[in-house]
């Protein structure tokens, strides 16, 4: 694996971590829809994101 | 209205079943891949299909009735494990080309220069997924007797859903399969995505459905919530999910199918859009019926009774129901195609050394109604085996994935180190499974997935890896990744 794919692993890696870690601590208790529920809708919105820019210049 | 809403169904599937032959299915590339040929709108489409299945309206939205906003957590993780497309989808589609693979698993055979690797992982690959058919195929039996009030008895649902698998697998191979799940993926989204907004609009809108939840079940909205998304059953649902895209053939042999670079990445941005979409309602959904009935016994009637209810019309209602039935179809079907490919290609090929590719293509055709008739009575006899294995699908798969990441990225790893840990932890998940134990309070997953990454690699360092063709297989993926900017 070359560098910049490295690079959008890690990301992804984080942003998976945190999709586990964040609704277990900060928003364990926050019992709206601006908690758990915004927090992982946001989080997919950014892999979205990111796999476009990923895959930007395939087949070109 | 049912059965005429079920007719015209069937009868525009099979019109467009039917204009999806084109040029000759003669050979197991075009039978099985669409020669390689398929478009990215359809492959996103037909993608879509064959990952969500009935579990979706059905299971998902009975997961958030049951355990709030953790469910939607749940198959979020699984869908940000689709990223892995993203990078193992060039490597599959680029390698497939080139040494001709029709299978994933031919792949690892290959790969691991042993064609033993590939018959072990396809016979694994059949025993977690006709189970798994078994149990989807029962789903459309009890959607179609519960929604009509036993109008269409069990037996009558679960013989169209298999006829129907079988038809649309058999027309044109892939190509109708494709077509097909195109179309049920855009009915699935479509009805459900109908019903959702009419709900939420019945409810008074986002702003007071949201405090509906709030006030009456702030539980639901916070992990760990009621305590049933607790964080080891988090981690244990969704660690296997996280990893389907690669694990499960029905999905990782779309990589070999595209028809360019470009095809692929339709694919993939296709099946994000469609994914967070129908997760979102598949959610909303079960938060409904929270909102709506918070006392049901069972979370499974959460969706019969959101589709009964007042704000849904009965013409709606059928639609959604029929678009339920079309998710469980396009699923099956497609895992249909991919097990007798994996048969006739890898267990058959390998018995039979010399088997010419019409002679499997052969077996392929014939092998297909055969693994949708062992479904179907799978489906029938309500074993509790049948659904264990069923449930151990995504764990039990799991265990197939250190190979598939060993394959792109070690060196070192061999076809003993492959075989080890595929046959060790996967009946370690199906022991665990069926005695439903839990040590430490770890789900049979993880287990499966630490246990086999543990055998892979030990057992390969003590054994010789085929050097000569992972030299090969690396260094052309090398030059070729570079070549198409991707690395």
């Amino acid at each position: 694996m070359k560098s910049t794919e490295l690079k959008w692993a890690l990301v992804i890696l984080v942003i998976v971590l945190l999709g586990y870690i964040l609704p277990y601590t900060l928003f364990t208790n926050i019992a709206a829809w601006y908690g758990s529920f915004l927090l992982w809708t946001i989080l997919a919105i950014a892999i979205i994101g990111i796999n476009y820019l990923i895959t930007r210049k395939w087949g070109e | 209205m049912v059965w005429w809403t079920i007719a015209i169904y069937i009868i525009i599937s099979l019109f467009v079943a039917y204009l999806s032959r084109s040029g000759k299915q003669t050979n197991m590339v075009s039978y099985f891949l669409g020669d390689r040929k398929l478009g990215g709108f359809v492959s996103a489409l037909s993608y879509s299909a064959t990952t969500y299945s009935a579990f979706m309206l059905v299971g998902l939205a009975g997961l958030t009735y049951k355990g709030g906003v953790g469910a939607f957590g749940f198959e979020i993780i699984y869908f940000m494990g689709v990223s892995l497309v993203a990078f193992f989808g060039p490597r599959f589609w680029l390698v497939g080309k080139k040494y001709g693979y029709v299978t994933p698993s031919e792949m690892l055979g290959d790969r691991y220069n042993n064609k033993k690797v590939a018959m072990v992982v396809s016979i694994f690959s059949c025993l977690f997924l006709i189970p798994y058919s078994a149990v989807q195929l029962a789903g459309v039996g009890y959607l179609l007797q519960g929604m009509t009030n036993n109008a269409i008895p069990f037996t009558t649902g679960v013989i169209i859903a298999t006829v129907l698998a079988i038809v649309f697998s058999y027309i044109a191979g892939i190509r109708s399969v494709a077509w097909t799940d195109s179309l049920q993926a855009l009915f699935m989204i479509v009805s459900a995505t109908l019903v959702v907004i009419l709900i939420i609009n019945g409810l008074g809108g986002f702003g007071s459905f949201f405090e509906t939840l709030e006030t009456n079940q702030p539980h639901s909205l916070t992990v760990p919530g009621n305590g049933f998304f607790s964080f080891v059953n988090f981690l244990g649902l969704t660690i296997p999910w996280f990893f389907f895209s690669l694990s499960n053939p029905q999905v990782s042999q779309r990589l070999f199918m595209p028809a360019s670079m470009k095809s692929l990445r339709t694919m993939l941005m296709g099946f994000l859009i469609f994914g967070f979409v129908y997760t979102l309602v598949s959610v909303i959904w079960g938060f409904s019926a929270a909102a709506m009935f918070p006392d049901l016994a069972n979370p499974d009637l959460a969706t019969p009774k959101i589709v009964s209810s007042d704000l849904v019309s009965p013409i709606l209602a059928v639609i959604v129901m029929v678009g339920i039935m079309a998710a469980a179809i396009s699923t099956i079907d497609s895992i249909l195609l991919t097990l007798s490919s994996l048969f006739a290609r890898d267990v058959y090929g390998y018995i039979k050394k010399d088997s010419s590719d019409k002679s499997q293509l052969l077996v392929g055709k014939i092998v297909i109604p055969i693994i949708a008739i062992l479904a179907y009575l799978f489906a029938q006899m309500n074993v509790n085996l049948i659904a264990v294995l069923s449930v151990a699908s995504s764990a039990g798969l799991l265990v197939v994935v250190p190979a598939i990441i060993g394959a792109f990225f070690w060196k070192r790893g061999t076809a003993a180190g492959v075989m080890t840990s595929v046959i060790v932890s996967g009946v370690i998940v199906i022991i665990f499974e069926f005695a439903k134990l839990k040590p430490f309070g770890l789900a049979s997953g993880i287990w499966g997935i630490v246990i086999s990454s543990i055998l892979f690699i030990t057992v390969s360092l003590i054994t010789k890896a085929p050097e000569k063709k992972a030299d090969e297989f690396l260094s052309y993926l090398k030059t070729e990744l570079k070549r198409s900017k991707i690395v």
